[in-house]
């Protein structure tokens, strides 16, 4: 009787296996094509990310979306490979409703991070075979420190908490610096900022990303794709209409007007 | 012993007694549909009785808690295993009930050297749209019935049959009707039940007859009154409205004081 309230579990008792097993380490290079980033500000995280899905040099989908509700107060951003991004999303999703149902009250934050955790030191075959890698950004609302907080992993599943920011993806290095230089010698610092500053500063950083990195999506006017964004505070994630973005994007990121 | 059929059903018969005994002191439970969703509704004394199961469905239960238990977590197992492997609108009360949990709880009570499940079970299930809602009441020897509307669970039959009438002739359009008619319809339950066990003490001339009971709200307040007492009104609500895939919410004690008439209110402390 799964008094545990582990679904991840259950699952496995029933035969499920995450991922492919794959070839361990054939020492093929990992292609985690995307942009994903995180950052605190005045009122709890920003988590964004571009909508391009590659396969090499090949634009597969521009509409992806990458930033992943995984419960009201919680968001998991994706760099990797998708089949085994969003399969993690799922298994994540059903555990924490799974948790909360049975045990009638919500798995701790902590509890999420290592949930997550454990799924990526499952997938590290895959990962090293090339087939599987998924680098996450998690994020969420901590209700026993009230307060949100960044944390970022290496494909081995080892947790690190992003003080104040974190990026993962092919994209990141490029904008990894730029958000360095911002928080320490902006005009203000980014746990500073207001929603609507905050989110012009996500998306310029996106946009700069794109700009180095083929495989970023970054604005496509002509098409409206706009990147995702969310927000989560005490009250719960809430995502940034694309009208607002739109306007945002044409007054305060676009230089074309 | 139970070789012979007749001894077989002689002992399932003894089975029927002996788990309408243990019922008749258990506490109702009501469901009923309003505008935004489903309200389920029954008093307790401190173990809940109101359970998510899925992200549109609910139980509700009476009986042993330790067979209530253990049924909730088939529910919750199958639901996400289902729901995890195929998707979540695969998930629905009617395939659990029927293929899931039914037949395990016949079979407990059909076993007779082993212990029946002691308890009735209400399934709630939140439809895409107001009007599809639908209720599962499931009783203890694994017989289910659907129902739209509303439904109840309570000792016996005709205890459900009396608060099903009185259900029948209300009308609900808002969450505060349906607040207020499920606690009257919980009354004429549980009044009913105290009657029933009056009578069967033998102390017939402290109850009126049962028909005169149903029949007015005045004395279905002042049995509530007396009934929290030592009670509190448990709510959960399945609310089209709730944001995200999740639609399962108590129905928080200062949501619900504001639904009550004010002399019902120390209940909720």
């Amino acid at each position: 009787m799964g008094l545990q309230g582990d679904f991840y579990q259950l699952l496995k008792e029933q035969g499920y296996v995450l991922g492919s097993s794959g070839q361990a380490g054939t020492g093929q290079e990992l292609t985690i094509a995307t942009t994903i980033l995180a950052f605190k500000y005045r009122d709890g995280v920003l988590v964004a990310g571009d909508r391009r899905a590659t396969a090499g040099n090949m634009v597969m989908y521009d509409r992806t979306d990458k930033v992943l509700e995984i419960d009201r107060y919680s968001v998991m951003a994706i760099a990797g490979v998708p089949a085994t991004a969003y399969e993690m999303a799922r298994i994540l999703e059903h555990s924490f409703k799974y948790y909360r149902r049975t045990q009638l009250q919500e798995l701790s934050f902590e509890g999420k991070l290592r949930a997550l955790s454990k799924l990526l030191k499952e997938n590290v075959a895959a990962a090293l075979a090339g087939t599987g890698a998924v680098v996450p950004i998690f994020a969420g609302y901590d209700a026993g420190q009230e307060a949100a907080k960044i944390y970022f992993y290496d494909i081995l599943g080892a947790e690190f908490e992003g003080v104040e920011y974190a990026v993962s993806g092919s994209g990141s290095s490029t904008i990894r610096g730029i958000l360095h230089y911002l928080n320490t010698w902006g005009e203000q610092p980014l746990s500073a900022m207001p929603e609507e500053q905050a989110t012009v500063q996500a998306l310029r950083l996106l946009t700069s990303a794109a700009e180095f990195d083929s495989a970023t999506g970054g604005v496509n006017r002509e098409a409206g794709l706009y990147p995702i964004i969310k927000f989560i505070t005490g009250s719960g994630v809430r995502m940034m209409p694309e009208l607002q973005l739109r306007s945002l994007f044409e007054s305060r990121v676009s230089r074309s007007a | 012993m139970y070789e012979e059929p007749y001894r077989w059903v002689e002992a399932v018969g003894n089975r029927r007694q002996y788990l309408d005994d243990q019922l008749k002191e258990g506490t109702p439970v009501v469901g009923v549909a309003y505008e935004r969703g489903i309200l389920l509704m029954t008093m307790s004394k401190g173990t809940p009785k109101l359970y998510e199961i899925y992200d549109r469905l609910a139980l509700a239960g009476m009986g042993h808690p330790a067979d209530l238990e253990k049924l909730r977590f088939n529910l919750l197992e199958m639901a996400h295993v289902e729901g995890f492997n195929r998707s979540v609108s695969d998930v629905t009360g009617s395939r659990l009930v029927k293929y899931g949990i039914t037949p395990v709880i016949k079979q407990a009570f059909e076993e007779v050297f082993k212990a029946p499940f002691i308890v009735k079970i209400l399934l709630a299930e939140l439809g895409q749209k107001s009007g599809k809602d639908g209720f599962l009441t499931i009783n203890y020897d694994g017989t289910f019935e659907e129902k739209s509307r509303y439904a109840v669970l309570a000792a016996t039959s005709v205890v459900e049959e009396k608060m099903m009438g009185y259900l029948r002739q209300q009308s609900i359009v808002s969450l505060k009707d349906a607040v207020d008619v499920a606690v009257r319809a919980w009354a004429v339950g549980d009044r009913a039940q105290r009657a029933a066990l009056e009578d069967g003490q033998g102390h017939d001339e402290a109850s009126p007859a049962p028909d005169q009971q149903v029949i007015d709200a005045e004395g279905l307040y002042t049995h509530l009154r007396r009934c929290i007492v030592e009670k509190k009104i448990e709510c959960a609500l399945l609310d089209r409205h709730v944001q995200g895939p999740s639609k399962y919410r108590a129905l928080e004690a200062d949501e619900l004081r504001t639904m009550l008439p004010t002399d019902l209110n120390p209940s909720l402390a």
